[in-house]
């Protein structure tokens, strides 16, 4: 046997490419083909096509592959051998055999992250590269900056993910518009302002969140593509909140100077854990109570299934807040001090001496009592001091699930905003 | 005593050589080599640049550096060429209804032909159907002198032959293989009306020229920054994939001999 013979004989692949010309769709069956073999792989090539056996070895000297010549292989069949060059081989190892399961017809992101583990630390030039796909050397760096896993990427992320898709609403048809009913004015301008409210502090929870967004590395896409649900969340909040605060003969209430530096507090926050602390664990989780406050004592069953889905949404985000917290603190003991210092250094800037901005304080006092009648405001504004001590309490516990030690949490709950968010 | 900067002359066939060389510069500024460059509108006043040593380097097409060679009685020093300048064929590719089976059957069709001073588009394919035994004289030329002075680089008057080809204005035409390969492979040929009927034999493309007294410290500092461009590595590549290259390499002089006897054939010089 001579040497092309041998070469042939030890061909780790072989395709039969008819009489297709260079031009007529070969490379379609050559590329990929090569791509299976290692670089100095040999790949045999049977083709009937003339202009092929003129053309292959051109294509192969700008592409970098060796051609090693032809030999006839039966009636009118050439057979062509190429080696595969070193240029541009794709890093990574190749995936195959995937099969995610279907769980009741279900397929879940939960199960896509356990095929395919996000990395502990991406590598900037990937890119956008889908995690898991085989990434040609020499793309650009990107600027993504949060880049280890473990200060991004809470364990359970997907199913976070999974559970927000599965829990989208909308805000047109979903709630009963028709039983807003009409109440008298000063009850309705209550929930006008407290709508008012919500509305502007749920704009900074879909802009704050949204910044750090680009930052992420998309081999942690999960964490991109939960936000993307909050974002969603958020935007259907501020639509649900505004359309009832003028559905009903009143329209939008005051926007505090408080509540204003608060979530400029939250806008201008760099670090993303910082962030998923303050806003989420710490501001949404109070958001909470206030919306369980709402529903509980919303004056129409509009109003309070408003309170109620958003509450549902809300929740979602705290528990991620939590999650990312918790798993951050993990992987960083550092990190409670940091903590520690971003809401000491978000209180000392508010000054909110004040306490609750009093637009707000007065609608909810109002919305608990039902009316203006001097006894039933007496007992609204027991139910809005009771509303500030269960805020007060379940911070506490939800900083003790975070990882904060009891006087940590005590103390960090006490400096938290007035403002709620 | 000379600057210690290498001046390096290249024809501005398209806008992308002014990004090209100052990509080129900037990478050679990060090792210490002083490299800047001038433009020229064509490769004749390059070659006259060069040999009145106003630059110390020209980036030649092969016929520049055929000439180069000659008017310097083969002093001229070659520094580095791209992979791609090694073993360029052209192509001969014919419509397939035009019951062209081998080059014999050329005579009486009409063949489209790049640029006059194009070696790949023009001079070499004629200079081998020749030798190949195909009488000139009874094919009927239809030529494109698309991008003369640019000795074919900008690829314009092999795409004009392409389309030629392609809309039935000529049976065939003479393309660079680098042309014809990348036209395949980009899907902008119809296979099922255009195909190639024969490669000419190999030769080799531009080159890098110096005069003998460019000090040799400059002409190694120049090789060696040069080859050290990597196709895997994100700031080369993309300067790589402008010029039409995967690696640079050492010059050879062997694969010319073809050009200079089509140019003795037919008083090119």
């Amino acid at each position: 046997m001579d040497e092309r013979g041998e070469l042939a004989a030890a061909a780790a692949v072989a395709i039969d490419a008819g009489d297709l010309a260079l031009g007529g769709g070969l490379l379609a069956l050559v590329r990929p083909a090569l791509d299976l073999l290692e670089v100095g792989g040999v790949l045999a090539v049977l083709s009937t096509s003339r202009g092929a056996r003129e053309d292959l070895p051109s294509w192969c000297r700008l592409e970098g592959h060796a051609y090693l010549g032809s030999e006839p292989a039966g009636e009118g069949i050439d057979q062509h051998l190429i080696a595969r060059g070193r240029l541009g081989i794709p890093r990574g190892a190749r995936e195959h055999g995937m099969r995610l399961p279907e769980r009741r017809g279900c397929v879940l992101a939960a199960d896509v992250l356990a095929a395919a583990p996000m990395p502990a630390r991406a590598d900037p030039s990937t890119g956008f590269a889908p995690r898991g796909a085989r990434v040609e050397p020499s793309g650009p760096a990107y600027p993504f900056d949060l880049l280890e896993r473990d200060r991004v990427a809470p364990p359970e992320i997907a199913a976070l993910y999974d559970q927000a898709v599965g829990a989208q609403w909308d805000a047109t048809r979903d709630i009963p518009w028709a039983e807003v009913g009409n109440h008298p004015p000063a009850l309705e301008s209550a929930v006008c302002q407290i709508m008012t409210f919500l509305a502007e502090n749920e704009l900074s929870a879909l802009y704050v969140p949204s910044r750090f967004l680009p930052r992420i590395h998309p081999a942690f896409a999960e964490v991109a593509m939960f936000l993307a649900t909050q974002l969603a969340d958020e935007a259907r909040h501020i639509d649900v909140f505004l359309k009832r605060a003028r559905r009903a003969g009143g329209g939008l209430g005051i926007s505090s100077a408080t509540t204003s530096r608060s979530l400029l507090s939250l806008l201008e926050l760099e670090d993303f854990t910082e962030a998923a602390f303050l806003l989420s664990a710490l501001g949404e989780g109070t958001f909470l109570d206030l919306l369980k406050f709402v529903e509980e004592h919303a004056p129409d069953a509009a109003t309070a299934e408003i309170a109620r889905r958003t509450r549902a949404d809300e929740s979602r985000h705290v528990h991620f807040g939590l999650a990312h917290v918790r798993s951050a603190l993990a992987h960083d003991p550092g990190l409670y001090a940091r903590l520690d210092a971003a809401v000491r250094r978000r209180a000392s800037t508010l000054h909110d001496a004040g306490g609750v901005p009093s637009a707000i304080q007065d609608a909810l006092t109002v919305l608990a009592a039902g009316d203006t009648s001097p006894s039933r405001i007496a007992r609204g504004h027991d139910a809005f001091r009771a509303l500030l001590e269960t805020m007060h309490e379940k911070r506490v516990k939800r900083l003790l699930v975070a990882g904060f030690t009891p006087a940590q949490a005590d103390e960090m709950s006490t400096l938290h905003t007035a403002n709620f968010m | 005593m000379r600057d210690d900067t290498i001046l390096l002359g290249a024809v501005a066939y398209d806008p992308k050589v002014v990004t090209i060389w100052e990509r080129i510069r900037d990478y050679f500024r990060t090792s210490g080599v002083k490299l800047d460059f001038a433009l020229f509108s064509n490769y004749e006043r390059q070659v006259e640049t060069l040999l009145r040593g106003h630059i110390d380097i020209a980036w030649n097409t092969p016929l520049a550096h055929v000439r180069v060679k000659r008017r310097t009685e083969g002093k001229s020093v070659s520094l580095a060429m791209r992979d791609s300048d090694r073993d360029f064929h052209a192509k001969v590719v014919v419509r397939r209804d035009a019951s062209i089976k081998n080059v014999a059957d050329l005579a009486g069709k009409t063949l489209a032909v790049g640029s006059r001073d194009s070696t790949q588009a023009r001079i070499l394919p004629l200079h081998f159907l020749k030798k190949e035994g195909v009488d000139l004289s009874r094919v009927k030329l239809l030529p494109f002198d698309s991008d003369l002075g640019k000795h074919g680089d900008t690829g314009l008057s092999e795409l004009d032959v392409l389309a030629a080809v392609h809309e039935g204005r000529a049976q065939s035409g003479t393309v660079g293989d680098l042309v014809w390969v990348q036209a395949q492979a980009a899907g902008r040929v119809d296979a099922s009306k255009v195909e190639v009927l024969w490669t000419t034999p190999g030769f080799d493309h531009c080159m890098f020229d110096a005069l003998p007294a460019f000090p040799k410290a400059l002409a190694d500092a120049f090789t060696v920054q040069l080859l050290a461009m990597d196709w895997d590595d994100p700031q080369h590549r993309p300067i790589l994939e402008l010029e039409g290259l995967k690696a640079w390499v050492g010059p050879r002089e062997e694969r010319y001999e073809s050009l200079r006897e089509a140019l003795d054939a037919i008083d090119g010089w």
